[in-house]
């Protein structure tokens, strides 16, 4: 029986590790400085140099740009939820809350692309511009962000909001000088994961922000970008195109390397909150 | 989540009102002839979501129960590292990994015309749901009191009837809200599957051919989102696919909740 187990779970565990050799491997023929800085777009991808001077500096710098709106919007929405959940909620609505958050949560992203094509692109007239696909991804994680904002807060030990209240303290008081100074790890354990998560989101802003090429760097938040997740995307179907292939295995690798970093240093913020 | 809906279903409405709710069943999908049924996409899905299931469920209990009851602690940290990052990696890199690893070693297996099949598209789910329910079930099992085994262990029971009559029957319940959650992911999950599953809209012929190209409803609505014109028929009709999707998706989570409510 451990036998049959341990060989039933050997994919499980060898996969990672192999995921990830797999890609960086594929990626090295074509990673170098020059890609990753270089803002040349893909003018010269299809042409004859096959090392031409080809940069994914402009695909880098979209995806983050909508990364970063999508936080600045979501962070302040989840946070009043979660002082919402936690201040004046009643135990039917708190759980009426989790419910929808976890049904929320549940939704496919592409469908939140969905309605943002509908509402942001087609009824509000915006077309297909970095500030929809700002919109969406903040509402794709939103649901995320006030969850782990809710337990970071539900952390805190009753005592300590308790002696605060006997203290005399009004509740801007418990929020600003008892809570947030004891949850801050937590949350930002949780803006971390949710920046993770709308790196790698491709779907919702494929056809809402998003496009292939000829843009470096956005004029306003209402014109389109380019980003790395579609990028790989329509690279990806360029399978006769050798050089393409290696241009998507690095831009893969690139994308990677920045959902490590930042899923690894929520962890570490994870390891740091619970050593305090 | 009212307004979602709302919106959803105010621009698919022209294509309910149009064919009604049983082109639910309707085979046929060509747009320029006017035909919007909904089956060969909700097929596809249902397959692609058993084939991942099939793969995933197995191998991810056994991944769980492997690193919480024989590996050491270490290792357990380092396997919780290793699920973390498998979780993390965005779906159009597995999509990527499918579309060059997986496809051509289909193709020389099977003697495909091309590897683009159902079959493809499960399996990348079942990877990308692994650590899902690997997680979850690692978390369900540490939750049992160490009494609970100890007193197993008093009684005499060996390793395979502890696993079997103590640690599973109670770890059942988070064991199953992890494999709904699963399936809710692999339900939603739109890139990956896009690439490797061909996009053909046809009811597989026969019904159990999971070698054939095939549709499911993300790959449909990432497809021709781009094509479809805004206020057309065909654009309505992809709403509807979104709507379809979105339901099955909450009654998914919410089924998930429930059962571990009921538990707690």
């Amino acid at each position: 029986m451990k036998v049959f187990l341990s060989l039933l779970a050997l994919p499980a565990l060898l996969l990672p590790l192999a995921c990830f050799l797999y890609v960086i491997i594929q990626a090295l023929p074509a990673l170098n400085w020059e890609l990753i800085v270089g803002s040349d777009t893909t003018g010269n991808l299809f042409g004859d140099a096959p090392n031409a001077g080809h940069g994914l500096w402009s695909q880098i710098s979209g995806s983050l740009l909508m990364m970063a709106l999508a936080c600045l919007l979501a962070a302040p929405i989840a946070l009043s939820i979660a002082l919402f959940h936690a201040l004046w909620a009643s135990a039917r609505q708190q759980r009426l809350l989790m419910m929808l958050l976890q049904a929320l949560q549940g939704i496919p992203p592409i469908v939140y692309g969905l309605c943002g094509l509908i509402v942001l692109v087609h009824l509000l007239h915006w077309g297909i511009c970095l500030a929809a696909g700002g919109v969406i991804l903040a509402v794709v994680i939103l649901p995320l962000l006030s969850s782990n904002a809710i337990h970071a807060l539900q952390r805190i030990p009753v005592e300590q909001t308790e002696s605060a209240k006997a203290l005399g303290l009004t509740s801007a008081g418990i929020i600003g000088r008892v809570w947030l100074p004891a949850a801050w790890p937590g949350m930002l354990t949780g803006l971390l994961l949710a920046m993770a998560r709308a790196l790698s989101e491709t779907a919702p802003v494929l056809f809402t922000a998003t496009v292939f090429s000829g843009v470096t760097w956005p004029d306003s938040i209402f014109s389109p970008v380019t980003s790395l997740q579609t990028h790989i995307f329509y690279l990806a179907q360029e399978g006769s195109n050798q050089h393409a292939v290696d241009v998507a295995w690095a831009s893969a690798t690139i994308l990677l390397g920045l959902v490590v970093c930042f899923s690894l240093s929520a962890r570490f913020l994870r390891r740091y909150e619970e050593s305090v | 989540m009212f307004v979602l809906f709302w919106f959803l279903g105010d621009a698919s409405w022209p294509y309910w009102q149009h064919f009604g709710i049983s082109s639910v069943w309707a085979a046929e999908w060509y747009p320029y002839e006017s035909l919007y049924g909904l089956l060969p996409a909700i097929i596809g899905t249902t397959w692609a979501m058993m084939i991942a299931m099939m793969i995933a469920v197995p191998c991810g209990l056994a991944a769980a129960i492997v690193s919480s009851e024989i590996l050491p602690v270490i290792w357990q940290g380092w396997m919780r590292v290793g699920m973390e990052l498998l979780a993390g990696i965005p779906s159009v890199v597995y999509g990527l990994i499918g579309l060059w690893v997986l496809l051509p070693w289909l193709q020389n297996t099977f003697d495909l015309l091309t590897g683009h099949s159902l079959l493809a598209a499960g399996m990348i789910l079942s990877l990308m749901i692994l650590p899902t329910i690997m997680v979850m079930s690692q978390d369900a099992l540490r939750m049992i009191p160490t009494e609970q085994r100890e007193a197993a262990m008093s009684m005499g029971m060996n390793w395979n009837q502890r696993l079997m009559r103590v640690l599973l029957p109670q770890a059942w319940p988070g064991i199953r809200s992890g494999i709904l959650l699963g399936l809710g992911r692999a339900l939603g999950e739109t890139m990956a599957v896009m690439l490797v599953v061909g996009s053909l809209d046809r009811v597989p012929q026969p019904i159990y051919n999971i070698l054939e190209p095939a549709q499911t409803l993300t790959s449909r609505i990432g497809r021709e989102m781009g094509e479809a014109v805004f206020g057309s028929m065909h654009f309505s009709a992809l709403m509807a696919c979104g709507l379809v999707l979105a339901v099955t998706a909450i009654c998914l989570s919410l089924l998930a909740q429930r059962k571990l409510s009921v538990v707690l």
